[in-house]
């Protein structure tokens, strides 16, 4: 499902590498944890995924798509395969949890009908029901995230990227939003979540890999936070 | 990745990204009437230099439907040296036409326009009723080539033939020579005043949407991040400044319209004004005035916020 070899990134301005040598491979309907302390260069792994960054030497391959060979312009196409859920949400203030998710849709071009259709169900499984016509700001931080993760996995992506999705939740908060992870991996879709929670890598006991300035330093199946 | 073309899909986004355009004119409402506002004077100012353009063309070619040189020609001139003079003026790029006015013709002219005036033509009648010369009158394409006539006419070889050389009537002359003058002075100044308003217009526009860039910034983001397209992205912009742009030109060429009807109705009457006041008022030029104002208050809408995206909203780099 995701193929790097030999990633290398280092920005221009600060010269050093971000990431050095990074061989990554993750199975379709994987569940990873990447951890490690900060600026270690986890989001700049996830930015590569997600194109936002482009690697300075190395090889790209997402759900088959070789990512020398993607051009600009399909580069929306691409996105609209991977789901992204971020720290501080991103979601838009100005409009309801159901406009929010249904955005994704409109988007692609989705007609209403499909939209009224499918957002229900989203919303449902990450436990929202009723709270469509609520504004982010009427909101917990945890019904937040699930808002954010609603919409990005809407679209029924192959993966799901959870930037620290708990980095601003209370452990309660943090679980549920957990818990819905687990569950849309349950569904079939691979997921990467990068996190500081010891609790939570420990308890959920799946593939870790820990990167420590730009190199993965270890990767073991059923880890725990402290080695 | 192969993207499909899928007609209903298509067209679902285009009337998404027109509506969230329309929306978006509401978001900044403030900004958006500024926009406008100023899009609308640049715009009447432009159209109101066409108008006083052609007012001022038409009129001054109504008057100088009366310009014309006149050659006097003696009594029993030679033909053959009459006829090459005719030539000599005809062949001259500068001339619109010429008309020989003969002997009887002058009388019946001079009869006609003192028919009241029994007296004179009683005079007339007892000098014998071919007193008055036959003569050419000539009209010509430039004013300020009057005088070339003159001088075909002035050659020595035509001495025997010319009497003498008439430049029109002197008071038509100047009035007319005040109106050139005044439609360079007013085309100039409206080109100066337009180009100054139309880049005000283009500025605050450019501003207009970068604010809303900026402001909108977080939602950008998060468009490319879920995968929208840099046309779906780009898109209600256009949309929000050509809507500026119809408003305008609607109000623009409206505004236009009930000063040439106003103060129209009172001078079509003229001569000099009835042919641009019916020009003005005839629908088919009426439907294009509308349609031009429109398309250039749209053209300078999009222009505008054009300018701003590919200045503030890094779409190059995706």
């Amino acid at each position: 499902m995701i193929l790097l070899d030999r990633v290398s990134k280092a920005y221009v301005k600060k010269g050093e590498a971000a990431l050095e040598r990074i061989n990554l491979h993750v199975e379709p309907k994987e569940f990873v944890i990447i951890i490690g302390p900060s600026g270690a260069g986890k989001s700049t792994l996830l930015k590569l995924l997600t194109r936002e960054e482009r690697p300075t030497s190395g090889k790209i391959i997402v759900g088959g798509i070789d990512y020398d060979k993607l051009k600009d312009r399909n580069i929306p196409q691409l996105r609209r395969k991977i789901g992204v859920v971020f720290q501080d949400f991103k979601l838009l203030s100005n409009k309801t949890v159901f406009e929010n998710v249904a955005f994704a849709l409109e988007i692609v071009g989705m007609s209403n009908r499909e939209i009224q259709h499918t957002v229900p169900k989203v919303l449902n499984i990450v436990g929202l029901k009723g709270k469509e016509n609520n504004y982010p700001s009427e909101l917990s931080g945890g019904e937040r995230q699930r808002v954010a993760i609603a919409r990005a996995v809407v679209r029924q992506p192959k993966i799901l990227i959870a930037d620290e999705p708990t980095g601003n939740l209370d452990p309660k908060h943090a679980w549920d939003v957990i818990r819905v992870l687990e569950k849309i991996n349950r569904y079939g879709t691979t997921v990467l979540l990068t996190t500081h929670n010891q609790e939570v890598v420990n308890r959920l006991k799946r593939r870790v890999i820990r990167i420590e300035k730009g190199r993965i330093v270890s990767d073991k199946a059923g880890g725990a936070y402290k080695e | 990745m192969k993207r499909e073309f899928d007609f209903k899909h298509e067209m679902i986004t285009f009337f998404r990204i027109v509506r969230t355009g329309a929306h978006n004119v509401f978001r900044n409402a403030w900004l958006s009437l500024a926009a406008v506002a100023v899009m609308l004077v640049a715009l009447v100012i432009i159209l109101s230099t066409v108008v006083l353009n052609v007012t001022a063309n038409n009129a001054i070619n109504e008057l100088s439907k009366n310009l014309k040189v006149s050659i006097y020609l003696k009594d029993g001139a030679d033909k053959n040296k009459t006829k090459e003079l005719e030539k000599a003026i005809v062949t001259n790029p500068e001339v619109e036409s010429i008309d020989f006015v003969s002997k009887d013709t002058a009388q019946e002219r001079f009869t006609s326009s003192f028919k009241n005036d029994t007296q004179l033509l009683e005079g007339l009648t007892l000098l014998g009723g071919d007193t008055l010369p036959a003569s050419y009158e000539v009209s010509v394409k430039d004013l300020s080539k009057l005088n070339e006539i003159e001088t075909i006419a002035n050659q020595d070889q035509y001495k025997d033939v010319v009497d003498s050389i008439t430049l029109g009537r002197t008071d038509a002359r100047k009035t007319i020579e005040r109106a050139a003058s005044a439609q360079k002075f007013i085309t100039t100044a409206s080109i100066f005043a337009a180009s100054i308003f139309t880049i005000i217009s283009i500025l605050i526009i450019f501003n207009t949407i970068r604010i809303a860039i900026f402001t909108r910034s977080e939602e950008i983001r998060n468009m490319k991040l879920i995968g929208a397209t840099p046309g779906y992205i780009r898109g209600p912009f256009l949309v929000e400044t050509t809507i500026y742009g119809v408003v305008a030109g609607i109000v623009a060429a409206t505004a236009v319209y009930s000063i040439i009807l106003s103060i129209g109705s009172k001078i079509a009457n003229q001569e000099e004004f009835a042919d641009t006041y019916n020009f003005f008022t005839s629908p088919s030029v009426a439907v294009a005035v509308y349609v031009g104002t429109i398309l250039v208050g749209v053209l300078v809408g999009i222009f505008s916020s054009a300018l701003a995206m590919e200045k503030y909203l890094k779409l190059k780099r995706w």
